[in-house]
């Protein structure tokens, strides 16, 4: 339930058509939905959930399938190893983790899009990592105010 | 004692697992083109959430006409009927002058191309990601818009259909890093291929020979070869030509006729190729 609230969330984020001047300054709006999964709820993360949840995201980005499930996979695994520290420290330390993580991420996207054919510049995925980590906090409580909703519906069913 | 399988090791293996199956479907997707099905199933389940995506978008642009003042609507409507009336006075020209071409094709015995059969889409949404180059339009497969249709704006080539949904249909814009299409120079009927160069205002010629008679200014037009745009579509203005010394090929750089970055409506060509 959390999931599918969160997902449809992201994946309303995505697909709103913003205009043209927004699109390098536009966070990773799929990223952060890993980030907050894999730092906030990792113990009920399913990876294969992950991946199949992947796969409508590349296909709204256009991107070649399994692009998303890759870098997904990888910041899941790497916020699951920082997790128990990067939890106790406040948020614009957080983020600074989290720019961290999404440039490796970056780094793996700008591999593998160069691989597919495209002529990716990696400034543009140093910026949308950057953006993505400066709306991390926005981000969070947005997330952390669906899950108290959702759970809150699912006890009120119990 | 360390446990054998600590939880490290075993999301290690989750994620050896995720990685391999991620790599295989990028490979199976984009060198073998064999996940279009899944494409199009997703794309189809995700059409309501994507229409709800839209809506904050509609109401505000309806809300902007409906605003616009009785005064602008009407100076609008008189400068769309002087339009009108021009385009129909150089529509009865072009009629005669297409009658004149049919003869002569005629008389030659080369193959009468056929009238283009012209659907009208409206841009939905470009794709969010910087590197892609793709707008979904909202006519698709129960229009008639099938793969590979050549899609055109008032000013030239915009790109051809990649991916077509029941409602819905992707298409690449010429410009994207990925896209190859044969034209040739208006002027000296010159071959090449033109390749996207990943930006909106911009495609380029590579490999040219350092010879080649191409000056800036020069109209880039599709050749027809590869039978999918049919010849003389309008597509770019030559913008500079770079010769490096002691190189042997030439670069050609072009600015695409069409503003893609403004481009709202759209028309998806749908004649079935020559006659």
């Amino acid at each position: 339930m959390i999931f599918l609230a969160t997902w449809l969330v992201t994946i309303l984020l995505i697909a709103f058509p913003y205009p043209i001047w927004m699109l390098l300054a536009l966070p990773h709006f799929g990223f952060l939905f890993v980030t907050w999964w894999g730092l906030k709820r990792n113990y009920q993360l399913s990876m294969t959930l992950l991946l199949i949840s992947s796969l409508p995201i590349d296909v709204l980005y256009g991107t070649s399938l399994g692009l998303h499930g890759l870098l997904f996979a990888l910041i899941a695994y790497a916020l699951t190893l920082l997790g128990p520290s990067v939890r106790q420290v406040n948020w614009i330390r957080q983020s600074m983790v989290i720019f961290v993580v999404l440039l490796i991420a970056a780094a793996v996207s700008y591999w593998a899009r160069t691989l597919t054919g495209q002529s990716p510049e990696f400034s543009i995925l140093v910026l949308q990592a950057a953006v993505s980590a400066l709306l991390w906090s926005p981000l969070r409580w947005l997330y952390d105010t669906l899950a108290d909703y959702a759970q809150g519906l699912r006890t009120q069913r119990q | 004692m360390r446990p054998l399988f600590s939880e490290t090791s075993v999301a290690a293996v989750r994620l050896i697992v995720a990685v391999t199956f991620s790599v295989a479907t990028i490979v199976i997707d984009s060198r073998f083109d064999a996940l279009t099905m899944v494409r199009q199933a997703i794309k189809t389940a995700l059409w309501p959430v994507e229409q709800i995506a839209y809506f904050p978008g509609q109401v505000s642009s309806e809300l902007i006409n409906w605003a616009q003042s009785h005064d602008l609507i009407t100076e609008r409507l008189e400068v769309i009927a002087l339009e009108n009336e021009r385009l129909r006075t150089e529509q009865l020209k072009l009629q005669t002058l297409r009658a004149e071409n049919a003869e002569l094709r005629r008389l030659l015995g080369v193959k009468e191309r056929v009238n283009e059969r012209l659907l009208q889409a409206q841009i939905e949404r470009l794709s969010n990601d910087p590197f892609v180059h793709r707008v979904t339009i909202n006519r698709g497969l129960l229009a008639g818009v099938t793969e590979g249709r050549p899609v055109i704006s008032a000013d030239g080539l915009v790109g051809q259909v990649v991916v077509a949904y029941p409602h819905a249909a992707d298409v690449l814009l010429m410009t994207d890093a990925t896209h190859h299409l044969p034209v040739q120079v208006t002027r000296t009927r010159e071959r090449a291929i033109a390749v996207g160069a990943g930006r909106m205002d911009r495609i380029e010629l590579r490999n040219l020979p350092d010879t080649v008679d191409i000056v800036p200014g020069d109209l880039l037009e599709t050749s027809g070869l590869g039978d999918r745009f049919q010849p003389g579509i309008p597509v770019a203005e030559v913008k500079e030509v770079i010769r490096a010394p002691g190189q042997p090929f030439a670069l050609v750089i072009a600015a695409p006729l069409t503003p893609m970055a403004r481009l709202s409506l759209v028309m998806v060509d749908l004649a079935e190729g020559e006659s």
